[in-house]
């Protein structure tokens, strides 16, 4: 799985390309996730548009970065998830901790409106 | 294929996550040619990559000298795929016994439940060989994942 960072106003997008599923991807994940906490970068938008599925695993490595995004006082919050995952989110009732936009707009917005 | 006939293919991977995407593709359009619709496509294809990887994570560890042998049969229509890994095997009927799955919190333990979501029978089997998955779509059936 492939990351790309960019910023937009106060969040940091993570833009995810292929599938996420465990292995290496958690701790190339867990070290995006440690440098944007290190530069005081809390408010994350994990965008899923190109990622094609996600396991149990992906699941768990989504769940670890948005605790510790929590825990240091910031929030992570999900954007275009396909049919497929967000029915995933669903069934794990992860729906119910990630918030998930279908629009950049409102996820960036997201962050500002729940001050 | 025709829709009446037992058709069964068999993939036996190395234990190495980036075969699921050989997995997936697989049962995409093995799924198609009968006719499944797009969501059942989607929940058995799930399905199926979620035993897997748990087969090639938590049944063999990722050893390189482990395969994971998955049997995907098409039988009037309906649909049974097995996985059979290396590993020990765990307890599973305590673990089927779970139906409110982990604390939302929770970093693990949500196999089974996207398992039994997307398909509409699963099975569980461990021998000396390994521990056997069975998972079974019904062409009418539904699963639990619709929303």
């Amino acid at each position: 799985m492939k990351i790309t960072q960019r910023e937009v106003g106060s969040a940091a997008i993570l833009d995810l390309n292929g599938k996420l599923t465990g292995g290496p991807d958690a701790d190339a994940f867990r070290d995006v996730f440690k440098s944007l906490l290190e530069q005081n970068k809390k408010h994350i938008i994990v965008n899923l548009e190109k990622v094609s599925w996600i396991n149990s695993t992906g699941l768990g490595i989504l769940i670890h970065n948005y605790n510790t995004v929590r825990g240091a006082g910031g929030d992570m919050v999900v954007m275009h998830a396909s049919e497929r995952i967000e029915s995933i989110l669903y069934v794990t009732k992860l729906n119910l901790l990630f918030k998930s936009f279908n629009s950049e707009d409102e996820a960036v917005r997201s962050f500002t409106a729940a001050r | 294929m025709g829709k009446n006939n037992v058709e069964q293919m068999i993939l036996n991977i190395p234990s190495d996550l980036k075969y699921l995407g050989a997995v997936d593709a697989a049962i995409q359009d093995l799924a198609r040619e009968f006719s499944f619709s797009p969501d059942a496509i989607n929940d058995v294809s799930t399905a199926l990559v979620e035993a897997c990887s748990n087969a090639i994570e938590h049944g063999n560890h990722f050893a390189k000298d482990k395969r994971v042998v998955v049997t995907l049969r098409f039988n009037g229509g309906d649909f049974v795929a097995t996985v059979q890994d290396e590993g020990r095997g765990f307890d599973f009927a305590k673990a089927l016994r779970d139906e409110a799955g982990p604390d939302p919190m929770s970093e693990r333990g949500r196999g089974i439940l996207i398992m039994r979501a997307f398909t509409d029978d699963l099975k569980f089997k461990c021998d000396d060989k390994g521990l056997t998955v069975e998972l079974t779509k019904l062409r009418g059936g539904g699963g639990d994942a619709g929303q």
